[in-house]
């Protein structure tokens, strides 16, 4: 289906804007009958949808970050709809249009709990979007999620699905991995964080000493 | 066809299977709209690339050489392209007229329609300069930034013009600018004549970009600056109020419109020898046949007597023409002779550095959409110059400073420096900024991401510029410049060598008041609202800061005593106090077991609610431990409001729930109460702000839910924030509570009818706050902070005198914000103000100062 004014080429601007529908929402939007209509309910409605986030990362540090677009009406969080528990996911919606359109242009893809955030645009909340869909009650894509996330539930898919039934060779390489990622964290108090930003963590205090050499995350 | 079929056709590697053509599934573009996908992005990026330049322009050229006239979709497709590249990366100017200037020697028609084109949007631009419903969007510079950049680019095409069509343009720009700055007194200045001065003056070296050896063109020019020169009256004013730094500026602050001339004069002086050293030589690349082009219509400028009221600029024009609202005036951060003998920034007084703030601020704000390109076109800027300029990119200032002991001759300049200091600039504008906060800090955040290493240091050294300036600093800027750091560290794993500010925590950290401690104070607090890991931000602080990882608001014994209070004859151990607990349904309490049964209650569904059953709670606790509780109105309004404050724990919208569910009985308890509202509204605050002493942030962002159920007012914050506890005012130093206040007046401004009663209330409190101060300090001369050695130790007595004075420089200084900030609401209550300054303020260089902002206001 086309959609229209979404789908035209531009050329009133140098580069591309950020503050449009993503790739996703249009795939879906052209799927949907009634998706163009959505798609424009989006671009006005003041929601966006933020995505990616770890599973501790609370209201109040949403607030800390997206309050510096605008004035947030309301921040709804995305639970699992079994455990009501925060499952990576939430609603903004700001006062204004325009204000939601700047965090989309503005705070996409910027880091929070060490994560890269993801927003996009979204025609508005209703009752029932705030919980997970996937069949155990979480987001769809932690089910599709094969690699360890520790700020996402750990593991999705369990053990004996990762390794298969038939390749026992996988096995052997990553042999209880539960068991090692525990020891891998022992040492870092209670780390929430990926597992990659413990070890790529350096003491800035033992960097050489110059001038004017502040370098992050060294 | 399965998708292994699929895979074997067309299998890369198997060239000659591909038989069968790339078709997609999709429909194919008319030719057109596929010529202009192929071609227009390279236009776009036209001269990102050195190497492949003059390819670039010869194939491009070529193409719409051949195509222009064929489709109008064609057509109108380029000329959007260039007037985007014109208006939105002005750097790329040039070659955009390079090309421009090769078409029309091989397509005359072509040429004319460009340059026409734009000669129309001048006229387009300069219409809209007097449009009252002028629409604005947040990538939107302004007309007469846009006139501007589109005089700029006509200037490039000087050779193809004749050349008293363009001069004509600069004459009647600067007879506009001179008439509108004589329609004020010689003492105001006029917002729109300095822009227009100033931009045009700016324009003038395009005119020899690619004519330097043009005699008329040189002649026409000197008659022009001339005539600028001698009929345009710079006039200086100079405004306190939107100064960034309050006392011993770090720099002279330069205006615009005072150098702007000088610095063109220098530039064509010596044979133009700064223009030779700065614009690229592209001569080589001029078509040896030129076509002169004249302008298809008379250029008709606004009347004076219509453009007047819009002369202010502060009818919401655009960003960039909206800067000029107050003196635009040179931001630093990287100041000459402080790495080294020299300076990592083109100087403002020069030609050259004028140019390049100007061209990065009307990138960083016409590119607003996109802060990905935006990041990477302001530090490849130098592509677009000539070379050695700047120096290398990323070049470390150690390395910087062995290059300049051995090879002097060699520029200094960094063009990280540069980009980075004007979007600091535009950060720490003032009065307003131009964008939302997160976009500048995004931007930072990216230019660092995409090459830690180079700019990281950069970053570095703004952070200690400002940190060594606190002192001084505005109070506002003290703010955006903590939201700034947060964020940054934040993105990077809050990793900051605190051990460089150990001898000021070592120093003061007893001080209540102390700019640097206050900072690093709210500086933690802010990384730690900002991670759900506090061990990030723990294991990134040196032990000496440790201290400040405690983010309670008031002390724990103020918090004991605060409990106590309600209690007589009855005490309890201050250690059952903890965070984010009720404290009241602890069992050292008699009357615990009611109070679990109120927050039964108040799990209660809606419906299910008798309020007959809560006040029958009350009553019993009342009847039963009353003796206890003197003042027993407070006390319940106290564990009501904390028994819904502990309900909704769990995150604001539940807190948000359970004060809209609580409302009607909460509103039917207090009116039961014979006490003053405002009484009562100040113990619904305290509550709150006691319950969650862990974290103010929730408090206050709780307190707000409390107003906007009505329950509390605006005023009542307000009065709660700014009152002192032990002679300690957490209203003036506290992040959180002043994010409160700011928040709660840009509520109000925002507001049909604000309430200036409450504008008024504030500068009030504020004042006694400071007569209070000067009359403990006990003096009648001016009251300025001396720079303290941090190496020396201070006695408790000398730490409590500068105390005080760091308190009285922070009341002033919230003076001085809010004055500039509201100063719309705080305008009309000047002459109320100005009348009772005498009676109100005893301290005269308090009262002088007061005097002049109030001058300066109506200056906003």
């Amino acid at each position: 289906m086309s959609l229209a004014e979404f789908d035209e080429l531009r050329w009133d601007h140098s580069c591309d804007r950020l503050d449009v529908p993503s790739n996703y929402l249009k795939r879906k939007a052209r799927k949907t009958p009634g998706g163009l209509e959505e798609l424009r309910k989006s671009m006005t409605s003041a929601t966006i949808y933020v995505g990616n986030l770890s599973f501790y990362t609370s209201e109040e540090q949403l607030y800390e970050l997206f309050s510096k677009c605008g004035s947030i009406e309301k921040i709804i969080m995305g639970l699992d709809r079994f455990k009501f528990t925060p499952c990576g996911f939430c609603f903004i919606i700001y006062q204004t249009p325009q204000e939601a359109l700047a965090a989309l242009k503005y705070l996409s893809k910027t880091k929070l709990d060490d994560r890269e955030i993801t927003i996009d645009l979204d025609p508005g909340f209703e009752e029932g979007r705030q919980f997970g869909r996937g069949k155990n009650g979480g987001q769809v894509s932690d089910e599709l999620r094969f690699e360890f996330d520790a700020s996402r539930g750990g593991f999705y898919v369990p053990l004996e699905n990762r390794i298969g039934a038939v390749n026992h060779f996988g096995a052997r390489r990553i042999r209880d991995p539960h068991k090692n990622h525990h020891h891998h964290h022992h040492g870092h108090h209670h780390h929430h964080g990926q597992p990659h930003a413990a070890a790529a963590k350096v003491n800035p205090m033992e960097v050489e000493e110059e001038l004017d050499s502040y370098i992050p995350g060294q | 066809m399965s998708g292994m079929k699929r895979r074997y056709d067309y299998e890369e590697e198997d060239g000659y299977r591909d038989f069968r053509p790339r078709y997609s599934k999709r429909q194919r573009l008319p030719p057109v709209v596929q010529l202009c996908k192929d071609m227009l992005p390279d236009i776009r990026t036209i001269g990102e690339s050195v190497k492949a330049f003059e390819e670039d322009i010869k194939f491009l050229s070529e193409a719409i050489i051949n195509e222009f006239g064929n489709d109008e979709y064609f057509n109108n497709a380029l000329l959007s392209t260039f007037n985007a590249l014109i208006l939105e990366q002005p750097h790329k100017q040039p070659a955009i007229a390079l090309l421009t200037i090769v078409v029309n020697s091989g397509n005359p028609a072509a040429g004319k329609s460009v340059i026409n084109y734009f000669y129309e949007k001048l006229q387009h631009l300069l219409d809209m300069t007097v449009v009252d419903d002028f629409e604005v969007t947040s990538n939107e510079t302004g007309p007469w930034n846009k006139i501007k950049l589109t005089l700029r680019f006509l200037s490039l095409l000087s050779p193809v013009i004749t050349l008293t069509e363009l001069t004509n343009v600069y004459q009647r720009l600067f007879e506009l600018a001179v008439q509108l700055n004589r329609s004020s007194d010689a003492n105001t200045r006029n917002p729109l004549s300095e822009a227009i001065y100033t931009n045009t003056l700016l324009n003038i070296p395009y005119l020899f970009f690619f004519n330097k050896e043009d005699e008329t063109l040189r002649t026409n020019v000197e008659d022009l600056i001339q005539y600028a020169e001698s009929n345009y009256e710079v006039k200086t004013v100079d405004l306190s109020l939107t100064k960034e730094y309050n006392k011993n500026l770090p720099y002279e602050p330069v205006q615009w419109v005072q150098i702007v001339l000088s610095n063109v004069k220098n530039a064509l002086a010596n044979d133009m020898e700064e223009l030779k050293n700065l614009f690229p030589d592209y001569q080589n690349l001029l078509p040896t046949s030129i076509e002169q082009q004249m302008f298809n219509d008379p250029l008709t400028i606004p009347e004076f007597e219509k453009l007047l009221p819009f002369s202010g600029l502060d009818k919401g024009l655009g960003s960039v023409d909206s800067m000029w609202k107050t003196p635009r005036t040179a931001f630093q951060v990287y100041l000459p002779n402080v790495v080294g003998d020299f300076s990592t920034v083109v100087p403002i007084t020069t030609y050259t550095g004028m140019l390049f703030d100007d061209i990065i601020v009307d990138i960083v704000e016409s590119l607003e959409f996109n802060r990905h390109e935006v990041a990477r076109q302001v530090v490849t800027l130098d592509l677009y110059f000539k070379p050695g300029i700047f120096t290398e990119p990323g070049l470390s200032i150690a390395q910087l400073l062995v290059q300049h002991n051995e090879m002097p001759e060699l520029s200094t300049y960094k063009i990280e420096d540069l980009a980075i200091e004007n979007i600091l600039g535009l950060i720490f504008k003032l009065p307003t900024v131009t964008q939302s906060f997160a976009y500048f800090y995004t931007l930072l955040v990216e230019i660092c991401q995409n090459s830690p290493k180079a700019i990281a240091p950069v970053f570095g050294r703004a952070f200690r510029l400002f940190y060594n300036n606190l002192d001084n600093m505005d109070h506002e800027l003290k703010m955006r410049y903590l939201d700034w750091f947060s964020i940054q560290m934040s993105n990077f794993n809050f990793s900051w060598k605190w051990n460089e500010w150990e001898q000021d925590s070592i120093a003061f950290s007893k001080s209540f008041y102390n700019p640097k401690i206050t900072f690093a104070k709210n500086l933690i607090r802010k990384e730690l609202r900002l991670t759900s890991n506090r061990p990030d931000v723990e294991d990134s602080l040196t032990p000496e800061f440790k201290q400040y990882l405690d983010a309670s608001y008031i002390s724990k014994d103020q918090l004991a005593s605060y409990y106590q209070s309600f209690f007589e004859g009855f005490s309890f151990d201050p250690e059952v106090i903890k965070d984010n607990d009720l404290l009241f349904k602890n069992e050292v309490f008699p009357f615990h077991e009611k109070v679990q049964l109120i927050l039964d209650y108040i799990h209660k569904q809606p419906l299910e609610k008798n309020i007959s059953e809560l006040e029958s709670l009350l009553e019993d606790i009342k009847s039963a431990h009353g003796d206890k509780i003197p003042d027993f109105n407070r006390f319940t309004v106290t564990l009501l409001i904390q028994a819904l404050v502990y309900s909704g724990n769990r995150s604001l919208s539940h807190a948000n729930k359970y004060i809209s569910d609580a409302k009607s009985d909460l509103v039917t308890i207090l009116e039961k109460m014979e006490v003053p509202p405002e009484v009562k509204e100040q113990w619904i605050i305290e509550a709150v702000i006691r319950y969650w002493n862990c974290n103010s942030q929730n408090g206050f962002l709780i307190v707000d839910s409390f107003k906007h159920s009505e329950l509390v007012t605006a005023k009542s914050i307000l009065t709660f924030s700014l009152t002192d506890l032990n002679g300690q005012n957490l209203g003036l130093v506290d992040a959180t509570s002043i994010e409160s206040t700011f928040r709660t007046l840009t509520e109000l401004a925002l507001q049909q009818a604000s309430d200036i009663s409450v504008f008024e209330f504030v500068f009030e409190r504020l004042l006694e706050i400071i007569n209070d101060t000067v009359s403990q300090l006990g003096t009648n001369e001016e009251i300025v902070a001396p720079s303290v050695d941090n190496e020396t130790m201070l006695d408790v007595d000398e730490l409590a005198r500068l105390d005080l004075i760091w308190k009285y420089e922070s009341a002033v200084g919230f003076i001085k914000s809010i004055l500039r900030k509201y100063s719309d609401e705080y305008s009309v209550l000047l002459d109320k103000f100005s009348a009772g300054l005498e009676q109100a303020v005893p301290h005269e260089p308090t009262r002088k100062q007061l005097d002049q902002w109030f001058n300066e206001i109506r200056e906003l």
